[in-house]
């Protein structure tokens, strides 16, 4: 098994990486503005395109080097710009008002949840002194941090995005874990992630165009 | 045998291809319904011709068809036949009628064919990366289903069942890379340590604390797909909101393979954590999915989520048989997803029959079936019949198998709530569809005797696939044809 050690130089970086997502999330959870939302998880998909630039310099892995491309053009590109121009902008989405408990709340919660992804994943699962040892509970951490978000807010747009954070928290533990993954597996995860945002966007606008006319529909039914 | 495997993948593009060219919806219809003839055709001759040779395994493994693979093919490839033939009816009456147009109704057959194609291709590969992706992939094509109508409501619909769906195997995405990781002690070549026949041959040296929670992430993933409670909740939206045969697809052969996946990991889990955490975990899963199904059960309202929290209830019954183990409990298992496959395609077709006719989609709108169109009314009252496990119908049989691995292999008690379980089942759902098929056709009831479609043949392309279903779990529940019993058999046999 192909494994970095904590105290290289790659594996410091993708600690400090890993780490960087998780802040990154929590700034994502703890915002309350969709710009926000998009910033944030874009600068988390780029931190991301690093860590496993990182990666695939470490294991000398081409097909690593086109995974971290790919992160940075699709991830850390071209999806905020797709959800700023096809969401936000024409949805005029700014504050998100659907939250269903307070960002403080939520913000504890979300210590909790990473508290816990730290109790699961830390004693038993990984041998001391690997890299993967501190990655793995920040991935874990990541991906329930992102299923918090998805939970606390009733917005589609932001529920997208929180299923984007989880996806991004496996992809990190993957490339730390195990970055011998094959290849064409990832290349499809890959594009089902594209297509399921493609779909999830036609849904969200779909979505808020027939519960914009329905409401419209009414108005015009009380003028006469 | 490649070609074969080949041929049952691309027969339901047949469908797609053509409505994507421009066809007319009735004729992609047709050309759904031949394609589906053909990978039936297809699914069998590889069912009897693997019988007694090795797995077939191609492409490092990312082609991989054994009996149990075999098995889900025809489960699946026979659903998609009846659903198939039920389309070309139900939408063209849906056509006919205005509720949806032309343009629709060819997005429907373009996105019913990619579905029953990714999912028929998921029960192919050995590749557990592979069939993530797949089941990924079969998931948006069904979301399009779903949302059809393009309502607030089946978009709504849709968009839980897509963010659900997703989430759910992005977890198990999760699993299937700690099963990757649990093999790190092996020497195997990176495509071998996600292939199927490897790790379980190679069970017992996988790292146990990682395959733990592989184990359990895969159910929690896959459990979402599979309708297991508490991950159900997108379940009742997306079958009440689709087409009626987009929602037969869904419960009769979407659930069965998201619990192929499961049952794929739960035959490594068990060969290399022992047989006690993989049974409490199923246990606990399915005998919460019975019990949130039942009592949901118990509501009237719209008919088709009644069928979907019988689906919720079934799944359950399934993983508690695979809970129970035992030859007893996989040989129940399978032989209910068979049954309850036809017998679930069967129901929701005729649901669209009635929902055509009475347009309306609530229990309480519909009175009177039998008298005004006895067929149907015949089909839907058999077919609960048949759902809620009641003989001479197969699941009859399938069900007692289950509950007597319960008593061969765990304590009484657990087979006596779940036969506690049935019991409430089928007070709360034959009381709804009783209420349905009899008393007065009353109000636009009256109207329901006039036939919703053009022409003789289409009513016939409603009809057939009702009648030969039930006829199948009829007979299914009286005589097990001796090639299914060596079929379920020798499935069985590559589990344990």
């Amino acid at each position: 098994m192909q494994s970095l050690s904590a105290t290289s130089v790659a594996g410091v970086l993708l600690d400090l990486s890993g780490v960087l997502i998780l802040l990154l999330a929590f700034a994502c959870l703890a915002s309350k503005l969709f710009n926000r939302y998009v910033a944030y998880y874009g600068a988390q998909s780029v931190v991301l395109s690093f860590a496993a630039g990182v990666a695939a310099y470490a294991f000398r892995s081409p097909e690593l080097w086109i995974l971290a491309i790919a992160t940075l053009a699709i991830k850390g590109i071209a999806i905020p710009v797709a959800a700023r121009r096809l969401l936000i902008r024409r949805l005029e989405l700014k504050r998100d008002a659907a939250l269903s408990t307070g960002l403080s709340t939520s913000l504890i919660a979300g210590g909790a949840l990473t508290a816990f992804a730290y109790l699961v994943t830390r004693p038993q699962l990984l041998p001391h002194g690997v890299v993967a040892a501190a990655v793995v509970p920040l991935s874990t951490a990541v991906i329930l941090l992102g299923a918090l978000a998805m939970v606390v807010r009733r917005h589609t747009v932001a529920q997208l995005i929180g299923w984007l954070i989880v996806e991004n928290g496996v992809f990190l533990g993957a490339i730390t874990l195990v970055a011998t993954f094959p290849f064409i597996v990832e290349a499809g995860i890959f594009l089902d992630l594209v297509a399921g945002v493609l779909i999830m966007v036609v849904f969200v606008s779909g979505l808020t165009r027939e519960l914009a006319s329905a409401s419209a529909g009414d108005l015009r039914e009380l003028q006469g | 045998m490649i070609g074969l495997a080949a041929l049952i993948v691309a027969g339901p593009l047949a469908g797609t291809v053509t409505a994507a060219f421009g066809a007319r919806g009735s004729r992609a219809g047709w050309a759904g319904a031949a394609g589906a003839v053909v990978s039936l055709v297809a699914a069998v001759w590889l069912l009897t011709g693997q019988l007694h040779r090795p797995p077939l395994e191609a492409i490092g493994g990312f082609l991989y068809v054994d009996s149990l693979g075999c098995f889900f093919l025809f489960t699946v490839t026979t659903v998609t036949l009846l659903a198939a033939v039920g389309s070309i009816g139900y939408l063209s009456a849906e056509e006919e009628a205005g509720r949806l147009s032309s343009f629709q109704v060819r997005l429907y057959y373009i996105f019913f064919g990619l579905f029953a194609s990714l999912m028929l291709a998921s029960l192919e590969t050995g590749n557990l990366g592979l069939l993530f992706v797949l089941i990924e992939a079969s998931t948006l094509a069904s979301a399009a289903l779903v949302g059809l109508e393009g309502k607030a409501g089946s978009l709504e619909a849709a968009w839980k069942y897509v963010i659900i769906s997703s989430l759910g195997v992005t977890i198990a995405l999760a699993g299937t890379l700690f099963l990757f990781y649990s093999a790190s002690a092996l020497h195997l070549a990176p495509d071998l340590r996600l292939t199927w026949p490897y790790l379980f041959a190679h069970a017992h040296a996988l790292v146990p604390a990682s395959l733990r929670l592989a184990f359990l992430l895969a159910v929690v993933g896959y459990g979402t797909k599979v309708g297991l409670a508490p991950m159900h909740t997108w379940l009742p939206d997306a079958h009440a909101e689709a087409p009626s045969p987009a929602s037969a697809m869904l419960s009769a052969a979407l659930l069965n393979t998201g619990m192929y996946a499961i049952i794929r990991f739960l035959a490594i889990a068990r060969a290399g954590l022992g047989d006690s955490f993989p049974r409490v975990v199923l246990l606990v899963f399915g005998f919460l999915s019975v019990t949130i199904g039942v009592l949901f059960m118990v509501r009237r309202g719209n008919f088709k989520r009644l069928f979907a929290y019988s689906s919720v209830e079934h799944m359950g019954i399934i993983a508690v048989a695979l809970g129970f183990g035992g030859v007893l409990g996989l040989y129940g298992a399978l032989l209910h997803t068979l049954n309850h496959a036809i017998a679930k395609a069967v129901l929701f077709l005729s649901s669209g029959d009635v929902a055509l006719r009475y347009r309306t989609r609530e229990a309480a709108g519909v009175s009177g079936v039998l008298t005004a169109v006895p067929l149907t009314g015949a089909v839907l009252l058999l077919g609960s019949f048949a759902v809620l496990g009641s003989p001479p119908f197969g699941l009859f049989l399938s069900e007692f198998t289950i509950v007597r691995a319960g008593f061969a292999n765990a304590s009484p008690v657990l087979p006596l709530f779940l036969l506690g379980l049935l019991a409430v089942a089928f007070i709360a759902f034959a009381r709804t569809t009783a209420g349905m098929a009899t008393g007065e056709p009353a109000g636009p009831a009256a109207a329901a005797a006039a036939s919703p479609y053009a022409s003789r043949l289409l009513t016939l392309t409603a009809a057939v696939p009702v009648v030969v279903g039930l006829t199948a779990v009829l007979v299914l529940g009286v005589w097990i044809p001796a090639g299914l019993d060596t079929v379920l058999r020798h499935s069985m046999a590559v589990l344990l």
